[in-house]
């Protein structure tokens, strides 16, 4: 195992290679002024100048690209031509909010979706078969902006005045503040590392609050996620549920699951032991690939409901030519597609020990 | 099992920590008093000696063009600006937000490392209580404050790009929602003014769109061509079906709110008979083959341009027989092409206000260096810009720039097409809601029904806090907030009022410029505001080698863009 994990990681690095001179290329090779984009149309060829020359921008693209590969392997992504702060820093505040947008629309995703498969493969053709699967494609087929605004203007607007009331944006009530982990737990004066990883931490709001009992911001932060989280998880919930349908249907027709019926097992035992644990294989690489367009989706959830994470920081940076943040989020988001579809190779050993991953 | 054990001996951690934790906001200084003031010394920028206004390139700066000579501390409540020539226009530029009186203390401690950028140290009614970046800014009032007191303690600012978001967030209002939004959608203004919890307030467009023409090239050094393309555009229908509601037709070049922007006549009314005449009589009976340029960028004068580029085309050669091809053309090859002269044919551009004075639209564009943009400068135009920008009286003004608005009727150099309006919408219950056509709204006149905080969404997140050194208005809103500088803004409207100087003087010929300051008032986080900190400020954005000339970019664009020129100006690369 340990071997194959070894080689998988080192056959990534030519991959990230790639994408980072493709990324590196592409976004100066697209005709641009970062100058003016930056400092504004009246700045003047002086300040243009220096500006360019700051962030290297004069010299050729192969001496840049090998300058940017030499920071990137000292672990220094650089420093934002838009903001003037390191890009790792800006990756550490960002970050967070992705993954946990992310991890709560997969949760939702997967939750929804398998239950919704069960239900319908073992109602196979009644009503509620029709009826779920009817949602599953209405779900496949609704585009996140469409349902995200939908979403705003129901729950945040229509029943602002009841208890299904949701925040249509942001991660916490104006006001409402969550107080950082390094705070929390006296670390401030803590540099290094250590520090980054735990403002990372930190950053995911909903698991800083669950950690540092601040029960009022856990609660806050997990309404916020709500309409997003739902919103970004409907197309992938939709498949999930689609495919568990179908693998369950499958698996449920072969002869050790009528042995187990015959041998007297009750319906739940042989569905959820015998059946969905077969079931659920094809249903984990679904659930893989959903990872990473989640990923991708996020640009767009977070753009609609104002949420400051990797992939609104992407869609600023793309259309303020900021170079060196464009490349940072590449590549973290490669590393992410990466290391996903590593563990989803894992996970097949560990669901059907058939499997041998040397 | 193992998990959740480490699970909850975790959560428990997490817990015992978190009691033991605790958090502090940075608040305004109360430390500094009249009482305690420090001994004063007086200083002066440059302290060798008044610059050399006509300073020649050498091998390390550029030539001087700037209008500063020197800037002094007469006293501890004085000081005076020493000007190359005379500058009528110097209180609207200083009461600009890009001009913010800074401590010198914190200037010096916080500049070099940029700290100043992310934590400001102002005068202004909010002092900055967080910026958690990428979602929001937390502003508190200020309770040292010299002017009236912010109406309410607590303005969050959010920001967003999409204007659906912003209508959902202002349609939610509090407490999720917003309060406020900056530049409602087009589609989103008749829901606005159709809800009776929202109002909406129209900003006057103080821009301009225009179609110019390069008069060295041919057919556009016949003035008679010229005078065909003002005659033969139906500005009226572009603005109705392309503008927002509150945009308006351009009668002259600037806006009417600004003073003596509308003396002399309207321009030209849409005759496409009379056009086609002169056309003929140009030499040009069918007309002929030219180029509608543009870049396709969003700006507040031009919503949607290749939409307009297309537009154009069709009227030329449906009103006058003119066939164009349509060139869109990358931003900032576009300007510096532009600024070469080489845009052949027609072109779309614009400009926004910097500071709400004559000077700021007419020299850049038809001053006597403006340059190429146009080909040339007609001397006639360029003769009354500068009488206009010299006299001390309102009478002799109104009759220059009368002059000159009718000279450029008659050379047509460019076609002004609008003055593209915006908005502000706020809930109905905020009681001195506004919108300011500088796009400088003041929060702290605001009143948020009985609520205390005060919750805005704008259109994006302030770049950075420093902000002689930013251009982006939400940045500048951001800062007005904090920040005062010698002279501001009347609420909502475009009239130097004293700030932080309770006068600011000049000699007859405007040429050297005395300010008195305001006693008394505290910088949020300590210092007390004196002459040095105007001269340290100003310094510290007009020399280029000064070792504080530094912040988020270090372009610090507005200096030389308003005052001329950098001191010690780096020199130009090749190109």
């Amino acid at each position: 195992m340990l071997r194959f994990i070894a080689r998988r990681l080192l056959l990534s690095v030519p991959v990230l290679f790639g994408i980072v001179l493709l990324v590196f290329v592409l976004a100066r090779v697209i005709p641009s002024d970062p100058c003016r984009t930056a400092l504004g149309e009246r700045a003047t060829p002086q300040i243009c100048d220096a500006f360019i020359h700051r962030y290297g921008l004069d010299l050729p693209i192969p001496q840049q690209f090998v300058g940017y590969t030499g920071q990137l392997l000292h672990g220094d992504f650089g420093e934002s031509i838009r903001y003037g702060r390191p890009v790792a820093q800006i990756l550490v505040e960002r970050l967070p909010l992705t993954v946990e947008l992310t991890f709560f629309a997969l949760l939702f995703a997967t939750i929804v979706g398998i239950t919704l498969g069960i239900i319908s493969a073992t109602r196979r053709n009644s009503p509620l078969d029709v009826g779920t699967m009817m949602i599953a494609n209405l779900g496949v087929s609704i585009p996140v902006f469409v349902l995200g605004l939908a979403f705003e203007w129901l729950f945040a607007v229509v029943l602002r005045h009841t208890p299904f009331s949701l925040p249509a944006s942001g991660r916490l009530t104006p006001g409402l503040d969550v107080i950082p982990l390094a705070q929390s737990w006296g670390l401030e004066g803590l540099t290094g590392p250590v520090r980054v990883v735990i403002d990372f931490v930190g950053n995911i709001y909903s698991f800083n609050a669950l950690i540092t009992g601040q029960w009022q911001a856990l609660g806050d932060a997990l309404r916020h996620m709500i309409l997003p989280a739902v919103a970004l998880g409907t197309i992938p919930m939709a498949i999930i549920a689609r495919m568990t349908r179908s693998s369950l249907l499958d698996v449920l027709g072969l002869d050790y699951v009528r042995t187990a019926r015959a041998k007297g097992l009750n319906e739940r035992a042989v569905i959820i032991r015998h059946g969905l644990r077969n079931a659920l294989l094809p249903v984990v690489t679904i659930i893989g690939l959903q990872l990473g367009l989640l990923l991708s989706g996020a640009v767009l959830t977070e753009t609609i409901f104002n949420l400051a994470g990797l992939g609104l920081t992407l869609t600023e940076s793309v259309l303020g030519r900021d170079y060196i943040v464009i490349q940072g989020v590449v590549v973290v988001t490669a590393i992410a597609y990466l290391l996903i579809n590593l563990i989803v190779d894992v996970s097949y050993a560990y669901l059907d020990p058939r499997i041998r991953l040397s | 099992m193992h998990r959740w054990r480490f699970l909850s001996i975790l959560m428990t951690l997490g817990l015992v920590l978190a009691a033991c934790g605790g958090g502090s906001s940075p608040t305004p200084s109360a430390s500094a008093s009249a009482a305690s003031l420090p001994p004063f010394t007086a200083t002066s920028y440059p302290t060798a000696g008044p610059a050399d206004c006509k300073a020649p390139a050498d091998s390390k700066h550029d030539a001087y063009t700037g209008e500063f000579k020197q800037i002094k501390a007469i006293d501890r409540y004085t000081v005076e600006f020493d000007l190359c020539g005379s500058d009528i226009a110097f209180l609207s530029k200083v009461a600009f937000s890009a001009f913010p009186i800074n401590d010198t203390a914190y200037l010096e401690a916080h500049s070099k490392d940029k700290s100043i950028v992310q934590v400001p140290n102002g005068t202004g009614p909010y002092f900055l209580k967080e910026w958690v970046k990428g979602d929001h800014i937390t502003l508190q009032a200020n309770p040292d404050y010299w002017g009236p007191k912010a109406k309410n303690q607590t303005v969050i600012l959010k920001w967003s790009t999409e204007s659906a978001q912003r209508l959902v967030q202002l349609q939610s209002g509090p407490p999720d929602g917003a309060d406020g939004i900056d530049n409602p959608g087009k589609g989103d203004l008749a829901a606005i003014s159709a809800d009776t919890n929202l109002k909406l307030y129209p900003r006057e467009g103080l821009n301009t769109l225009y179609l110019g023409m390069n008069i060295l090239d041919k057919p556009w050094d016949n003035e008679k061509v010229r005078q065909a393309i003002a005659m033969g555009i139906d500005r009226d229908r572009i603005v109705k079906n392309f503008f927002p509601p509150g945009s308006e037709v351009a009668t002259h070049f600037v806006p009417c709110s600004i003073k003596f922007a509308c003396g002399g006549d309207d321009w030209y009314t849409y005759d496409p008979v009379a056009a086609k005449k002169l056309l003929a009589e140009a030499g040009f009976p069918n007309g002929f083959t030219t180029k509608v340029q543009y870049r396709n960028v969003d700006r507040a004068y031009a919503p949607n341009v290749p939409i307009l580029a297309q537009e154009i085309q069709s009227q030329l050669k449906n009103n006058l027989g003119i066939t164009a091809t349509i060139d869109e053309q990358e931003s900032g090859t576009y300007i510096d092409n532009n600024t070469a002269g080489k845009l052949p044919g027609l072109f779309m551009l614009g400009w926004l206000i910097d500071y709400p004075d004559m000077t700021d639209w007419m020299d850049y564009h038809f001053g006597a260096g403006s340059g190429a943009k146009f080909g040339k400068p007609f001397a006639d135009i360029a003769a009354a810009i500068t009488t206009g920008a010299t006299k001390t009286a309102d009478a002799d003004r109104e009759a220059a720039y009368t002059l000159a608005n009718n000279l450029i009727k008659q050379h047509v150099p460019m076609v002004p097409i609008a003055h593209a309006g915006s908005a502000t919408a706020f809930r109905a219950d905020v009681v001195g809601a506004h919108s300011s056509p500088l796009t400088n709204e003041n929060f702290n006149v605001m009143q948020p029904g009985d609520r205390n905080t005060l919750v805005f969404v704008q259109g994006a997140e302030p770049l950075g806090l420093f902000c002689p050194d930013e251009t982006d208005g939400e940045s500048l809103r951001t800062c007005l907030q904090i920040n005062d500088s010698l002279y501001g803004f009347e609420v909502a409207g475009t009239k130097p009022i004293p700030a932080l100087a309770t006068s600011c003087t000049s000699n007859p010929d405007f040429s050297v410029w005395t300010c008195t300051l305001r006693q008394g008032v505290k910088f949020h986080l300590g210092g007390v505001l004196d002459a040095n900190d105007v001269v340290e400020s100003y310094a510290v954005s007009w020399d280029a080698d000064n070792p504080l000339h530094v912040g988020r970019s270090g372009a610090f664009d507005y200096f030389p863009g308003l005052f001329g020129g950098f001191l010690n100006p780096p020199i130009p690369k090749p190109s």
